[in-house]
């Protein structure tokens, strides 16, 4: 027996009953879990919390499911790494990595979304799953759906890059290769969602799915020692991650686990696809679409579902929305890896570009404490860093070469 | 048939009947269920009903003008 009292309309509060829907019949708005706080409150304790095995599911009571888990045992709980050198190298007192390259088993916090969202398509009865992806995503429900047992089918578009496609086709799922433009593979898989009786985990299962960010979030407060931090940095494409991050934060201080919430949260975006940094940084409520041009392609979202409430939140926290540019983002990705030793995909080089721009802007403060969220790994996109890593130091096989090669690095220093 | 779009209006277009416009030649039947307007930029969801052909030349005709035409659900592809 789950928490979760029904499903509510962000825009008119219009109620209805759990089901695979996503939209307000009235208004249009989306959808979102609402649950019982109340009863909550009585059987989720940090102690309740700390006694259970180390994965996302460790609170289950603040996410969407009726019965027991079924998906992503091993999900979740990764490293929030304190991040000294980097914190050095940034002019600031106390950093930390909320580190989500290593999430199983796809190694991004898609893992997340779609543990959630699939064990709650088997609650509904669906046999099959799907989704609309040019990376993350695609790799995590071929995933996940593997385990799971689900026929799997995935949309991509045609032009997409080979080294991207084979970490989803190893999994063996329907992969769809659509040739079209973006607007063309978006409408057509909108389509498709609302004619065949799948789980598109974004479509119809949306507001399921989107509730498993909210782990990363429950992770960082448990992860500080049950504290909220005076500053969050998220990545946003849908801007869901930022939304739910700050759910996150105060269902904990709702149920009282929580004691003092005073988070502001701030938006990480590359500027080649920003509308949620521009709006924010306009001070509009409209967030205007954008045709996407930035290295980061898993943050390439030009028309974000949730950019409107991602920028209400922001706002509300007296955080900021900020963008850089794809040298930034190089250096970025860098900059962690050097410090840290933690390589991040492109999107995280954005969260860390952006942070510094925070930094030296005034806007987080140095006495602060400040956690950045990095969202997938670097291993995935590494044809980004093509010509701007070290070089390699190439020798002939003998001690002379490399005596000689030694005395070189060694001057250099 | 039905469907679902969200408007992105420029400045300039605010003030400007497109909706109307578009709906009368095209014989489109425009049923708005929300908006937000600024001074500076409009955005409005509605549903289009009409024959396939009339809505992709009436949304067509919205885009020549500078409108966006978009997903109410955002772009689905992450």
């Amino acid at each position: 027996m789950g928490y979760v009292s029904g499903l509510k309309c962000r825009e008119c509060g219009r109620e209805y009953p759990v089901d695979p829907i996503y939209v307000c019949e009235f208004c249009f708005g989306p959808l979102e879990v609402v649950y019982d706080y109340k009863r909550i409150k009585r059987v989720l304790t940090r102690k309740n919390i700390e006694k259970r095995e180390k994965n996302l599911w460790r609170y289950k009571e603040l996410l969407p499911i009726n019965g027991e888990p079924q998906v992503g045992l091993q999900s979740g709980f990764t490293p929030l790494v304190k991040a000294d050198n980097l914190a050095r190298e940034l002019g600031v007192r106390e950093l930390y990595i909320k580190d989500d390259t290593v999430v199983h088993p796809t190694l991004s916090f898609k893992d997340r979304v779609v543990a959630v969202a699939l064990t709650k398509a088997k609650e509904f009865g669906f046999d099959t799953v799907a989704c609309a992806s040019t990376g993350n995503l695609a790799h995590s429900v071929s995933a996940h759906g593997a385990k799971a047992g689900f026929k799997r089918f995935v949309f991509i578009p045609a032009t997409l890059e080979q080294s991207k496609i084979v970490a989803s086709l190893v999994y063996e799922p329907n992969l769809v290769a659509v040739d079209g433009n973006y607007d063309e593979v978006n409408r057509l898989c909108s389509e498709i969602a609302n004619k065949y009786k799948w789980a598109f985990v974004n479509i119809n299962i949306r507001p399921f799915y989107a509730e498993g960010s909210k782990t990363q979030g429950f992770e960082i407060i448990e992860q500080l020692g049950w504290e909220a931090p005076d500053n969050v940095v998220v990545p946003c494409a849908s801007g869901s991650l930022l939304t739910k991050v700050w759910k996150a934060f105060k269902e904990f201080k709702e149920i009282g686990i929580l004691k003092e919430l005073g988070t502001k949260v701030f938006a990480a975006q590359a500027t080649g696809c920003s509308p949620i940094a521009a709006a924010i940084k306009q001070g509009t409520d409209v967030i205007r679409p954008v045709k996407p041009n930035t290295v980061a392609k898993s943050l390439a979202i030009g028309n974000p579902a949730d950019g409107f409430y991602a920028s209400q939140v922001v706002k509300a926290t007296n955080g900021y929305g900020e963008d850089v540019s794809d040298e930034e983002i190089i250096d970025g990705i860098k900059l962690l890896a050097r410090t840290e030793g933690i390589f991040s995909e492109t999107a995280g080089g954005v969260t860390i570009a952006t942070t510094k721009k925070l930094i030296e802007q005034g806007r987080i403060g140095r006495n602060e404490t400040t956690v950045v969220c990095i969202t997938g790994n670097g291993l995935k996109t590494q044809e980004a860093l093509t010509g701007h890593t070290a070089e390699v130091h190439y020798i002939k096989p003998n001690l002379g070469a490399f005596e000689e090669t030694l005395n070189k690095i060694q001057s250099a220093r | 048939m039905k469907r679902r779009v969200k408007l992105t209006f420029p400045q300039q277009l605010i003030k400007e009947p497109v909706i109307f416009t578009m709906a009368k030649k095209y014989d489109v039947l425009p049923n708005i269920r929300r908006a937000r307007v600024t001074d500076t930029v409009g955005e409005m969801i509605l549903e289009l009903e009409g024959e396939e052909v009339n809505l992709e030349k009436g949304i067509q005709a919205l885009r020549d003008q500078g409108i966006e035409v978009e997903l109410i659900e955002g772009d689905v592809i992450e």
